[in-house]
């Protein structure tokens, strides 16, 4: 029976190759999009799971309202994890990160004792020994009970131990950093990389050398180890006696304002479970780490689901649209004695055995497009071939999906009565024409959410790329790695100036740019009590060249200059965020401190150094000779490749130990808002996969209404119809489900897309034109699929279709 | 002289053989003429209407239609021709099942751009004319073969063409509505419109003023 069953399926995919093609097809593209997406959800979902505590680790957060607004923070003191290990017996372990680059985390040069060649690397951060057991490091080489106990120690990734060690011989070796051969570091211990999905990735471990134990500095990420079954809500509110008995003491003594007292006693501290820390973290909490969101993850499951759901709709569609021609089948098979169930059973296996052959194919193309879709999504992932569950997964799948599609067509045809098919008297499939109408408006409908979607990123995008930032990022090259010039620096930036491609040079680690140095401090105006709060605000150490370098435009008073003695001891520039909060109209030779006294000399417009998702807070700048290991060079236009070559030139005169690394100011700020970039992306692959679906779909049920009407289209045509009636007439029917489909979208869309730029501080307006352009694609994608068949229809021959009667 | 074949040939081409389905086909028809074609089945009546209402191309011989040479004309020309002067009468009526019968009268006229006034007095002389007039919001499934013949005719005819092809047009009726599309026919006629119908049957044949009988594609 079911080789009977497998028979006629076989001969009805051969019977009707275009058809089939876009019923597999389809069903087959469906399928891969779905999986790629799930492969990318399943990664997202993978970070940190793999810790054996992981339900035991959690950081801390901190969170409280200031101003009507909700901050949270990530940062805390040196002190507060040895607090909170001491003063709560349900914790474990605390410990603490910083990754502070004025604590000298993140880049350093790097080089084995004895050698001279500086290699610049990243990934330094100082953590404790409690760290290591926490996260569950164990390491390759070395004690891991005693590896960061020493000032000194350094432990170091097995990428980075191989790299430099090739033979495995890193354990005790010393290393310099920074080309200081006072300090140098001993390695205790080799770690094993961290695996791609940690929302911490360091190559180099080293131990807190920070000495400050004050409860008003702010540096350390700190992670804790709870006991088993520890009431979580309960200890975060037993947390707030740290505030009481440690943080609100420290502040007073330093003479803060009360009300800034009273907002403390406000705040809360929180536990975020270490699982939850790469999807669930929002910007607020300032941890200047990549996170996925939360958000997405739902926005392409859903996306997933829907793709889906259309090559599941195309799949039912076509196989109802399709009955007219299986109705004398099905008579014929009922006459001849088959039962309800028989004809079930066959519709069935049919449907199973197009939804295997569609499987098999879309695990293909979803393995064929994993490379590119891995690019577009920045990810490593592989296909999960050797996981036990995904070939029985796939196969269950293949099952389920095949009986649920198959489930309406079986039951649809199976209940055709014999005697009217075969009389021909019933016109078969325009019955469902409601439900088959309905689909069609869901599968445009979520095309056109699919196009808004992405036509709203890529608008957001360009407006990123081109607003105005205050600040002109173009034709500037940052050297990385200068601090190793210590006090040559100076003499470096002379060089550079005599060269003709070069216009202006600055000094300074402090760029508005992700990845830059920060320092954040609060400014009260001098002269006034303690009631003032004062302003939180950055705190820049350029040089005299800064202002001009970076094209950042002086609104009032002056830029700083050497004709000033005093510009290199308390002169400040602000900017006019900051000249806001401080309240002053006139903020020209005001007077305002943080423990040291500045003289207001000039304010600078509003630059944007965050990403555009934040707003411009309070900055300001002072003049300060640092060993920065940033230099930043203005070209003049020209050509490029040659300004850098000679650049190259100076810095191995004067630096022949340390290989010439640079990058520009502008790819720097387009790498900020990548994330942007690839959700446009992502978002404009699956619309044109869920166009395509939508597209086969309709192409192939157009197909089946010009089949059906056949018979009226030819009476039309002999009556006297001309070409644009009959073309009229079967194209309307469909461009009413498309308008529908995009009236349906269009709010929706709207929704959504608002949503997603409330993320922005600086974000486009949505104009109508969106939903224009939008609906416009869809309709004439629409038109242009329905036309092929309905301008066939309206050419053939009247005769053919008359004469069968 | 309304219409002139001269020498018509049409053939398929089945596995390897030609099979001619006309064969030397001469006709002269003039207006005003009610002739029968008969024959039995695959004799070639059928095809022999669908060229003579230009449905069908030939593959040789010439065609005057009004002294027009049809197998010299365009595609739309030649649609052009038949649109406004011949009206199709068929076996199983070929009404559109979604329209009343006061609808599927106005469809010709809808496409030959008629002004919506005179449309609606022509729809209104006809139902009278066929006696039609209370089935005009019914639907075709709600009235009987005749009937349905009845509106097919008074569709064809709503155009004023110079001439009507029947194919079989009592083939599905019993012999009462039959014998009664027949009468109607006859008196149409005698109003001047000249009449091509195909045939089996002997009786229906007489009402015509003409037999033209074919076997295997020839005129005999």
């Amino acid at each position: 029976m079911y080789k009977n069953y497998l028979k006629i399926a076989w001969r009805s995919i051969k019977g009707d190759k275009l058809f089939t093609f876009i019923k597999v097809g389809g069903f087959a593209m469906g399928i891969a999009a779905c999986l790629l997406i799930a492969l990318f959800i399943n990664d997202e979902l993978s970070y940190d799971q793999q810790y054996k505590n992981k339900d035991r680790i959690y950081r801390v957060v901190l969170q409280g309202v200031m101003d009507g607004e909700l901050r949270k923070s990530v940062h805390f003191q040196l002190p507060f994890a040895d607090a909170l290990q001491s003063d709560f017996p349900e914790i474990e372990k605390a410990g603490k990160i910083n990754m502070s680059e004025l604590f000298g985390a993140g880049k350093r040069g790097l080089r084995l004792a004895g050698e001279s060649q500086n290699n610049f690397e990243d990934g330094f951060v100082f953590a404790n020994q409690n760290i290591l057991e926490i996260l569950e490091i164990s390491l390759e080489q070395g004690n891991t009970n005693e590896a960061l106990l020493q000032p000194g120690n350094i432990v170091i990734s097995k990428s980075k131990s191989d790299k430099y060690f090739p033979h495995g011989e890193a354990l005790g070796k010393t290393i310099v950093l920074d080309n200081n051969t006072s300090k140098p570091y001993t390695i205790t211990g080799v770690m094993p990389d961290f695996p791609k999905n940690s929302h911490l990735k360091f190559n180099f471990l080293l131990p807190i050398e920070d000495t400050n134990m004050s409860w008003t500095n702010q540096n350390y990420f700190t992670y804790v180890l709870v006991d088993e079954n520890t009431d979580i809500p309960a200890l975060e509110k037993k947390m707030f006696s740290i505030m009481e008995n440690y943080v609100i003491p420290a502040q007073m003594a330093r003479g803060r304002a009360p009300d800034f007292i009273e907002i403390l006693k406000t705040i809360e501290y929180k536990l975020q479970p270490i699982g939850d820390i790469h999807l669930r973290s929002d910007l607020a909490m300032g941890d200047g780490l990549k996170h996925g969101d939360i958000r997405f993850v739902w926005l392409f499951g859903a996306i997933a689901g829907f793709v889906l759901l259309l090559a599941c709709i195309n799949f039912i569609n076509l196989s109802t649209a399709k009955s007219a021609n299986r109705a004398k089948e099905v008579g014929l098979r009922k006459t001849v004695g088959a039962f309800k169930s028989n004809l079930v059973a066959q519709f069935l296996t049919e449907s199973v055995f197009f939804s295997i052959i569609s499987f098999m194919l879309g695990l293909m193309l979803a393995w064929a497009l994993l490379p590119a879709f891995n690019s577009i999504a920045a990810k490593s992932i592989l296909f999960p071939w050797e996981v036990w569950w995904f070939v029985p997964l796939m196969v269950a799948s293949a099952l389920f999906i095949g009986i649920l599609a198959g489930m309406y067509p079986a039951f649809y045809l199976s209940a055709f009565r014999p005697v009217s098919v075969l009389k021909g008297s019933l016109s078969v499939g325009s019955k469902s024409g409601k439900l088959r109408s309905g689909l069609v408006v869901f599968q445009f409908a979520t095309s056109v959410i699919l196009i808004i979607g992405t036509l709203i990123i890529y608008k957001q995008m360009d407006y990123i790329q081109h607003k105005e930032l205050g600040y002109n990022k173009e034709q500037v090259v940052i050297l990385d790695g200068a601090n190793i010039l210590g006090n040559k620096s100076e003499s470096f930036k002379e060089q550079l100036l005599q060269l003709p491609q070069v216009q202006t040079v600055t000094i300074s680690d402090y760029l508005p740019i992700d990845g830059a140095k920060r320092n954040g401090n609060t400014f009260k105006k001098t002269g006034e009590g303690i009631e003032d709060r004062g302003v939180p605000a950055q705190i820049w150490r350029v040089d005299y060249d800064y202002i001009k370098t970076l094209g950042i435009k002086v609104k009032e008073g002056r830029d700083f200059s050497r004709e000033f003695a005093s510009d290199s001891i308390n002169s400040m520039i602000i900017n006019d965020q900051m000249a806001h909060e401080l309240g002053y109209d006139n903020p020209i030779g005001k007077h305002i401190n943080n423990g040291m006294d500045w003289a207001i000399v000039g304010v600078v417009k509003d630059f944007h150094f965050k990403s555009l998702k934040e707003d411009i807070a309070p900055l300001s700048l002072v003049i300060a000779n640092n060993d920065s290991g940033a230099i930043s060079v203005k070209l003049k236009s020209g050509n490029i490749g040659e300004s850098l070559a000679s650049i190259e030139a100076i810095w191995n005169r004067n630096v022949p130990n340390q290989t010439f690394a640079y990058s520009f100011l502008d790819q720097k700020f387009s790498q900020m808002h990548e994330d942007v970039e690839r959700m446009g992306k992502i978002f404009n692959s699956f619309a044109m996969f869920a166009i395509l679906v939508a597209c086969l779909g309709l192409f192939a049920l157009s197909a089946f209404m010009v089949e059906q009407r056949k018979k009226e289209i030819s009476i039309r045509l002999v009556l006297g119809a001309p070409f644009e009636s009959i073309y009229k007439l079967l194209t309307l029917d469909f461009l009413k489900l498309i308008l529908l489909a995009i009236l349906i979208a269009i709010p929706i869309g709207w929704y959504m897309m608002n949503r997603w730029l409330e993320d922005f501080a600086y974000k486009i307006n949505i104009g109508w034109e969106i939903f224009f352009v939008a609906g416009g694609i869809a309709l004439i994608i629409a038109v242009v699929t329905i036309s092929y068949q309905s301008i066939g229809a309206a050419l053939t021959k009247p005769l053919k279709s008359l004469r069968t009667e | 002289m309304l219409l002139k074949l001269n020498n018509i040939f049409k053939w398929v081409n089945s596995g390897g053989q030609r099979v001619f389905l006309l064969k030397d086909i001469n006709l002269s028809v003039e207006e005003g003429e009610f002739i029968s074609v008969m024959g039995p089945s695959g004799s070639g009546k059928s095809t022999l209407l669908n060229v003579i209402g230009m449905l069908d191309n030939f593959d040789e011989g010439e065609y005057s239609f009004l002294d027009e040479p049809v197998h010299t004309l365009k595609e739309k020309h030649r649609a052009n021709l038949y649109k406004q002067y011949i009206g199709f009468v068929f076996q199983s009526y070929h009404l559109l099942d979604d329209l009343t019968v006061q609808e599927n009268l106005e469809m010709p006229l809808l496409y030959k751009k008629v002004g919506s006034s005179e449309r609606k007095s022509l729809v209104a002389d006809t139902l009278d004319r066929f006696n039609i007039v209370g089935k005009k919001d019914l639907f075709p499934a709600q009235l009987s073969g005749g009937q349905q013949q009845l509106v097919g005719i008074a569709r064809a005819l709503i155009s004023s063409p110079k001439l009507i092809l029947a194919d079989e047009p009592t083939g599905n009726l019993n012999s009462k509505q039959g014998e009664e599309i027949m009468e109607l026919f006859k008196q149409l006629n005698s109003e001047g419109v000249t009449i091509i119908q195909v045939t089996h049957s002997e009786k229906n044949a007489t009402y015509g003023s003409r037999i033209i009988n074919l076997l295997d594609g020839r005129k005999i």
